[in-house]
């Protein structure tokens, strides 16, 4: 089966529809004097217009040229992509509160464990390690405002 | 006359202290992200560009520009010795340079690299120097009509360039356009898609965007992936070529120069696709070409000199014309906004420190690279060791932490991350994410010459054929667009080429 290109350029045209809806709401204006709809109902158009071809093309030869979709998507790790990916956003939310030193050692922690078990002894001493080369290069080498959070500096 | 004064003024500043510094950081990087597989030079400019923010702009250009041709010349090193290319650029190189490493010849092929590297790089950098100063003049008669041609020339050349699907590759600049839209109208100052969010009134940010779609989504791509790493573990040696690899190599090299200097230059070229025709090319004019992806020290030399080149002449269309050629540029180009500084024909005028010392500190960081690439050899040999479980959470600490400190806001994280997941899916589609990413930067550019076009002609697009220079551009961007729609042609389309000489 080949199911991922057609739900690609299904998401296209969507993508497109919407955008030249919003488009429309902003004013596109006339051609001598375009409005500020008219550049993102022009470039959502092309993409919309593109993935229509694309689409047809596609369902005309049945997508011969493509993968198929176990080739694409057979031999992902799937759990492990979905928890990295949570990992990360669970780490934007807390970074305010947790700070960036906490929240960076337990990024860390999850992160270098999540990639390649290894004895905990290494991957606490490789996140604390990392944590502090960063601090130091942004937080006093660059002056970055990082987040103080829960342990205050 | 007046060249020689201002590369004498250029030296002047890029002989500063704290730009040789900034400029021994960048080939330093550079070389790093060159050699280590999967961080490219985009996404290392992105990570760095805050670092920046406290330095001149002259100092920070200096620094992003030396990334990008140090990745160059730290590419080929993983090419021959691992047979993985470290930038795209270097695909070609380890056709020949890993079978010469193979065959016991890995120093004379990196050393090769390194001097047809060095020697390109600086006639590239004389090139820039003679073409520059008469563009500019050139430049300067340009109006709307014709920057809004020239950067439809430019993202049609790209997408026809690419080896993917060109009509996946005009949906994703169309889409790069759609994304560039956000924010503020730049004539009325509407707000548009911002969701009513603050943080998007000024627009997707390029850093967090490029972050995602490059650093992270490289990421998550190789998280599945198993790739096992054959090094040589035997000592380099033996650098120096011989006379006999310079008389085979020394036509190469030059040939590689001449054809990475035009296809750098144009807009849509670069170091890629430098590398691949200078290739091919080598191959055509052989007296052996059976003998090509066998250990021929030529089919190092070529792409090796013609990507240098191209990577120092791709800095013409942005320094004169205020245009990138390539993604790397378009991140050279946002640095320079936000740097306050306006790229364009007026740049050399207004800012003759900042062109003249960017061109003169190529100059020295070719040679910095030179001494780093060839004596430290062993040290480039050692990082290649550095496991990927290491690796990957540290980059992607640098796109968290980079992109956070850019205006201190966790929405930029979160739209970093939000591309970071859209890069995935699209590399899994084969979706290019260079013609998103030029086109997201020109977008902006584009509506403003557009629109300030149509209310010059009240409405009329024969504005745009009304110069021969808007013209011609339309046209060839025309020819581009109905060249894949002919069968006979559409196989000649370099993209085509290139997915057939990648298979091979």
């Amino acid at each position: 089966m080949k199911k991922t290109f057609l739900i690609n350029d299904l998401f296209w045209i969507g993508l497109a529809v919407s955008v030249c809806a919003g488009s429309i709401k902003l004013g596109l204006g006339s051609w001598q004097q375009p409005h500020a709809g008219f550049m993102p109902f022009l470039s959502a158009l092309i993409l919309g217009t593109l993935a229509l071809i694309d689409l047809l093309r596609g369902l005309i030869n049945q997508w011969k040229d493509e993968r198929l979709d176990l080739e694409i998507w057979g031999n992902i790790n799937w759990p492990k992509l979905w928890l990295t990916i949570a990992i990360l956003f669970i780490y934007v939310i807390l970074f305010s509160t947790l700070g960036f030193i906490l929240g960076t050692i337990l990024l860390l922690l999850f992160l270098f464990r999540l990639m390649e078990p290894r004895p905990f002894g290494q991957v606490i001493f490789a996140a604390l390690i990392t944590t502090g080369l960063f601090y130091l290069v942004f937080k006093i080498g660059l002056e970055s405002q990082l987040p103080r959070g829960v342990l205050g500096f | 006359m007046d060249i020689f004064h201002h590369l004498f003024l250029g030296f002047e500043v890029a002989w500063q202290p704290i730009n040789l510094f900034y400029c021994f950081f960048g080939v330093l990087i550079g070389t790093l992200v060159g050699v280590l597989p999967g961080l490219g030079p985009v996404a290392a400019m992105s990570l760095l560009l805050p670092a920046t923010f406290h330095t001149s702009p002259v100092a920070s250009i200096i620094m992003l520009a030396g990334i990008y041709y140090g990745a160059q010349y730290g590419g080929s090193t993983t090419s021959i010795l691992v047979n993985i290319p470290g930038e795209a650029s270097s695909v070609m190189t380890c056709l020949d340079g890993y079978q010469m490493a193979r065959k016991g010849r890995a120093g004379p092929a990196l050393g090769i690299s390194a001097f047809g590297s060095f020697i390109a790089g600086t006639l590239g950098i004389f090139g820039l120097i003679l073409v520059a100063p008469p563009l500019v003049d050139f430049a300067l008669k340009f109006g709307p009509p014709e920057y809004f041609s020239l950067m439809v020339l430019g993202l049609t050349v790209l997408t026809f360039l690419t080896s993917a699907s060109m009509i996946r590759a005009l949906m994703m600049a169309a889409f790069g356009l759609v994304i560039g839209t956000v924010g503020l109208d730049n004539i009325s100052g509407l707000a548009r898609f911002s969701f009513n969010i603050p943080e998007l009134l000024d627009g997707v940010g390029l850093v967090p965007l490029v972050m995602g779609l490059f650093g992270i989504s490289e990421v998550l791509l190789n998280i599945e992936l198993k790739i096992k790493r054959e090094i040589f573990t035997t000592k380099v040696k033996g650098l120096l070529p011989t006379w006999s690899d310079w008389a085979k190599s020394i036509w190469s090299i030059l040939r590689g120069t001449v054809i990475g200097f035009f296809l750098g230059t144009l807009p849509g070229g670069g170091a890629v696709i430098a590398s691949f025709v200078s290739y091919a090319i080598e191959k055509k004019v052989s007296p052996y070409p059976e003998k090509f992806g066998q250990g021929m020290i030529e089919g190092v030399a070529a792409p090796e000199s013609a990507n240098n080149s191209a990577a120092q002449a791709a800095f013409i269309p942005l320094l004169t014309l205020g245009i990138p050629s390539n993604v790397v540029m378009a991140m050279l180009l946002g640095a320079l906004i936000i740097h306050g500084v306006t790229p364009g024909p007026l740049l050399l005028s207004q800012h003759p420190d900042l062109f003249w010392g960017v061109v003169a500190s190529m100059y020295i960081g070719n040679a910095m690279l030179l001494a780093l690439n060839l004596p430290l050899i062993g040290i480039w040999v050692k990082l290649l060791k550095v496991p990927y479980s290491i690796l990957f959470p540290i980059i992607i600490l640098f796109c968290l932490i980079g992109s956070y400190s850019i205006n201190n806001s966790s929405i930029d994280v979160v739209i970093m991350l939000i591309f970071g997941l859209i890069g995935y899916f699209m590399r899994k589609l084969s979706l290019e994410p260079a013609p998103l990413v030029l086109a997201f930067v020109l977008g902006p550019m584009l509506e403003t010459a557009l629109r300030l076009s149509l209310i010059k002609s009240k409405g009329s697009f024969a504005i745009f054929f009304a110069s021969p220079i808007s013209a011609t551009c339309l046209i060839i961007a025309l020819i581009l667009l109905i060249i894949p729609i002919l069968p006979w042609l559409r196989r000649r389309r370099p993209g085509t080429v290139l997915e057939q000489e990648n298979v091979t």
